[in-house]
């Protein structure tokens, strides 16, 4: 573990790359645009819009020219500390979210209430567990019948939590914050529908995520590790060392009320009120649900999509010790708030060997703080993360070049991640012209960028949050660890396109509920096709409408009035080509 | 390495849409070398419909070996008690709520293959779930999936946009490639919408023209893929559909998939290759055992499978159902009576020309010393031994090779899942 990784030594014209982040560190204080220099090939305009496509969530009307006027690279340093950039706006409707006035505890307590009912229902209609619990967005299942005040009010909390993301994301002047805070939703990805990760998601998002999306990697990595959602998600809860018995006290109510995997929800395990046979069974049954030995889900995804990288040079073994290191890292009940606690009885004392490095016997909590610690600046972790960001920001096949900037700013910093994420933005890579408009936004990335194009200024309804799902990336509903996919043929196909087709079509004619668009400001009704044309392609495409595109929108409107031509016109935009690339 | 694509041109020709090198542009020159099927008149239009069970689903209580003591000695609380298992053969049966299915295996339509699985030892998912859909265990890099493989070498279907279908939002690994493929979440909605036909037709014809002067790259192939598939649709005309012979298909998404390829199969739009991803296989705590939580993703894949067959009726005789999964799951149970993530796995083939009632390939048994690393399920076949045979005997592929680059197809080893 103390091996340096050859990969992630720069190998080629450092000293070149070295001049040109000091170029774009100096120019970053000067308000003309620098790109000029970085690269011959985007102008001043372009790079504000390609750095507004990749940092940020799309340009909003006029900001290419703000940004441009003002000088990307300062814009970019703004960025990167978003604790100086004023948000109240984003913080007054932030106010009209419900969902965050409640703590961790509140929100426990509501989903006991919540699973109550749903037994309740089960057993008067006597109905068998089926899959019937998932949550908003094109999982929704079927609504039951009849359904109870505390399952109504967790689903559209759940609407809320999703629909926060994109108000978050179309409003906030913090644009890169955002984006950061998506890209590690999805790297230390968790499903809001599996059990108790229906009340836990929301503390996950708030208290581990967002902290820590511009600090420093081991810490957020920590924070994750102790994060109850995630202890939840990948069973590491009830991960025990063979042989571990709880305390007495634990034996009788040894099965919390927490649902279980994936859309079952299971039949109530013990509530001795009811009918004490049927307890005594349920205790039998309960005992023999305990725990009895380490679960390896958590300690193989941490090292495989977390930190090392399924390349990183882990074995079989090595995912054994590392489960057996997280051997009691476990939640409270949902009854007593579902934090996170360390179980010393849960715990595996023996000495284990992680990748050559030794972690002796008789440690506790601290062995796994250790490892979380180690894994965190790896070089494989440094490595396979930095590349993850390359990918996001820069291309789906992100350069060596880059990758190796970002991996360099990595050490010298210990993974401060604003540090490493400036080396990204000042790498050459990162301007090339070959890079500009090369990627194809996700559906958040291109809902969000229709909304902002549009100055949209959505409601705490989950319209928006509906659209995202309906297009394939329902938020916080991924069911696998690896989080949504960000390379093009993930997003690319006959159906998502139509599908895109359609949603523009509706975003531009205001068919929406629950979005107010405000359109007249941005493209004013106009006679004048080319006078039209011109407006949608400046404010919406940022200049880059093909002449193709032109000619399409000039006769299709030929026949309109002019407020159906306008609706028309930026409904073909936004559903076309030139606009699903960032 | 990016992925390009393009859609074969509708003379038959090779459209030459390439960005810079392209791999598969080379392979093209193999087409020289290609051999019509031939005519197809004893079977008409064989279909093959490929499920994937993502998330690693636990063979072995899937298709239970319950004449082997090792397996209730290893899995005291997950095991399926030998009272609840549908016998297959004396020694395997199938889960109970799998039941549905028993009436195909007594009619021969339906075998089962157990420890079959990947020669690469990762666990996993998502290499694993790569190398299935590729092809090539081991091998990253490989840009198409070996469903898209078998299309561009095999053109005889290539004259309709719906010859090969994903049934969900996501156009999936093992249909990537320079093959066109359509990706349909829900036939109903596939299409532009507007209130009235006449503006829809306009709508779409004004996106058909956006795309076809301005996109590049994926948007344009895609986009040209789903404007000809929605033409064709509009004169299938889907409308309301109703399974025949009173098939019952569970709610939910992959009831609702089916259902779709049952639809388009019978819509005659010369549907020759379906897929569809079945989720919720990851049992890593209390997957309980003649109930609970694998048992209520099993009776929804069973239900849906049997609703399938059912709907389908006399048209399963040229359709074969490939069932598969990217590992198995460890042979003892572990600490939260769930499974970790494993090695060989069962995989289910169905359909009218399956070789039925049969459990094949070679079982290695749970001893402990013949399993893999000494504590999983062995594998035994080869997944592309099975993959190669359906392609061969069901498709009538002829260049396998190229299908599997790296594997040398060999009919001696095919398990013999396809009547001759």
């Amino acid at each position: 573990m103390t091996k340096t990784d050859s990969r992630t030594v720069g190998r080629s014209d450092r000293a070149r790359r070295r001049a040109y982040l000091l170029a774009g560190l100096v120019l970053a204080f000067q308000s003309v645009s620098p790109t000029a220099r970085l690269s011959a090939q985007l102008s001043p305009r372009d790079s504000a819009l390609h750095a507004l496509n990749r940092l940020a969530y799309g340009p909003r009307p006029g900001e290419v020219d703000r940004v441009a006027a003002a000088g990307v690279m300062q814009w970019i340093d703004r960025q990167l500390s978003p604790d100086k950039i004023d948000d109240a706006a984003l913080a007054e409707r932030e106010r009209q979210f419900t969902i965050l006035e409640y703590d961790a505890d509140e929100l426990a307590s509501m989903y006991v209430e919540a699973q109550r009912e749903q037994r309740e229902q089960k057993r008067q209609q006597g109905e068998a567990p089926g899959d019937r619990d998932s949550v908003g967005g094109q999982h929704a299942a079927p609504l039951p019948q009849r359904m109870d005040p505390p399952q109504e009010r967790g689903r559209r909390l759940a609407g809320e939590l999703q629909e926060l993301a994109l108000v978050r994301a179309t409003l906030s002047e913090r644009q890169l914050y955002e984006v950061m805070v998506d890209f590690w939703i999805n790297h230390f990805n968790v499903f809001l529908a599996k059990g108790a990760d229906r009340f836990l998601t929301p503390s996950y998002i708030e208290a581990t995520i967002r902290p820590h999306a511009l600090g420093r990697f081991a810490d957020l990595l920590v924070a994750t590790a102790q994060s109850p959602a995630m202890l939840f998600y990948l069973d590491n809860w009830e991960s025990v060392a063979p042989g571990s018995t709880p305390p007495q006290a634990m034996r009788l109510r040894a099965r919390p009320l927490f649902g279980r995997a994936p859309s079952f929800g299971r039949p109530p395990l013990f509530d001795p009120a009811r009918d004490p046979m049927r307890a005594d069974s349920q205790r039998q049954r309960a005992v023999e649900r305990m725990p009895k030995g380490i679960n390896e889900n958590y300690a193989r995804e941490l090292l495989e999509l977390h930190t090392l990288g399924v390349d990183g040079g882990y074995t079989q073994q090595d995912v054994i010790n590392v489960a057996r290191i997280f051997t009691g890292w476990s939640i409270r009940r949902p009854q007593q708030g579902g934090d996170f606690e360390f179980h010393d009885w849960a715990h595996d004392y023996g000495e284990k060997v992680v990748m050559g490095v030794t972690f002796p016997a008789g440690h506790g909590r601290d062995e796994g703080v250790r490892l979380l610690k180690l894994l965190a600046n790896h070089p494989a972790t440094m490595h396979h993360v930095s590349r993850q960001l390359c990918q996001r920001f820069v291309n789906d096949d992100p350069p060596d070049g880059c990758v190796d900037d970002a991996v360099a700013a990595w050490k010298r910093t210990e993974g401060d991640i604003r540090e490493v994420l400036r080396a990204v933005f000042t790498a050459p890579d990162f301007w090339a012209a070959p890079n500009f408009r090369a990627k194809i936004k996700t559906p958040l990335e291109f809902v969000v960028s229709a909304a902002r194009a549009l100055g949209a200024d959505p409601d705490t309804t989950p319209r928006l949050a509906q659209v995202v799902a309906r297009l394939g990336e329902p938020l916080y509903l991924h069911v696998a660890p690896d989080g949504y996919p960000e390379r093009d043929a993930a997003w690319v196909n006959s159906g998502a396109l139509l599908d895109r087709m359609n949603a523009a079509v509706a975003l531009a004619a205001g068919r929406l509920p629950g979005v107010v668009v405000s359109i007249d400001s941005i493209v004013p009704a106009s006679a004048d096709p080319a006078q039209l044309i011109a407006a949608v392609n400046a404010q919406i495409l940022g200049g880059t409408m093909s002449e193709n595109t032109k000619a399409v929108i000039r006769r299709q409107i030929s026949d309109s009035d002019p407020l159906q031509a306008r609706a028309l016109a930026i409904g073909l935009a936004i559903g076309g080509p030139e606009f699903q690339r960032q | 390495m990016s992925i390009s694509r393009r859609v074969f041109v509708k003379s038959g020709g090779l459209a030459l849409f390439s960005f810079g090198l392209d791999p598969l542009f080379l392979a093209r020159a193999a087409f020289a070398s290609y051999r019509p099927l031939p005519p197809v008149t004893a079977r008409c239009r064989p279909v093959l419909v490929c499920l994937f069970q993502r998330g690693a689903v636990d063979g072995l209580n899937m298709i239970v070996p319950h004449g082997d003591p090792l397996y209730y000695r290893e899995r005291p609380r997950i095991a399926v008690p030998e009272r609840d298992v549908v016998d297959l053969d004396g020694h395997f049966g199938l889960h109970p709520r799998l039941a549905a299915l028993q009436p195909l295996w007594h009619n021969k339509s339906l075998a089962a293959i157990p420890a079959i699985g990947s020669p690469d030892s990762t666990r996993s998912h998502f290499d694993a779930q790569d190398y299935m859909e590729s092809g090539t265990p081991g091998a990253k890099a490989t840009p198409d999936g070996w469903l898209n493989r078998y299309c561009q070498h095999d053109r005889e279907h290539q004259n309709t946009p719906f010859r090969a279908v994903a049934f969900g939002p996501q156009l999936p690994r093992i249909l990537a490639g320079s093959a066109p493929s359509l990706a349909i979440d829900d036939l109903q909605a596939f299409g532009l919408r507007a209130p009235q036909p006449a503006a829809r037709d306009r709508l779409t014809r004004a996106f058909e023209a956006l795309y076809a002067g301005s996109a590049t790259g994926l948007l344009s192939t895609s986009s040209q893929e789903a404007f000809q598939a929605v033409q064709m649709l509009q004169q299938v005309n889907p409308g309301q559909y109703q399974p025949a012979n009173g098939a019952d298909y569970p709610r939910g998404r992959f009831g609702k998939a089916m259902l779709q390829i049952a639809q388009l199969i019978k819509a005659d739009v010369g549907l020759q290759l379906a897929f569809a991803d079945v989720t919720g296989w990851d049992t890593h705590v209390n997957q309980g055992s003649s109930e609970g939580q694998l048992a209520a993703r099993l009776a929804e894949f069973g239900q849906a499978l049997a609703a399938f067959a059912q709907d389908l009726g006399e048209k399963l005789r040229d359709v074969v159902v490939l069932t598969m999964s990217e590992f198995g799951r460890t042979v003892r149970e572990n600490g939260n009576s769930g499974t970790d993530h494993g090695h060989a796995t069962a995989m289910l083939v169905l359909g009218g020309p399956v070789n039925g009632g049969k459990v094949l390939g070679k079982w290695p048994g749970l001893d402990p010393a013949n399993r893999f690393e000494g504590r999983d399920v062995a594998v035994t076949t080869d997944f592309r031994d099975l993959f190669t045979e359906i392609l061969a005997r069901h498709l009538g592929a002829t260049d396998l090779a190229a299908i599997f680059p790296g594997f040398t197809p060999d009919q001696a080893r095919f398990p013999g899942a396809i009547r001759a």
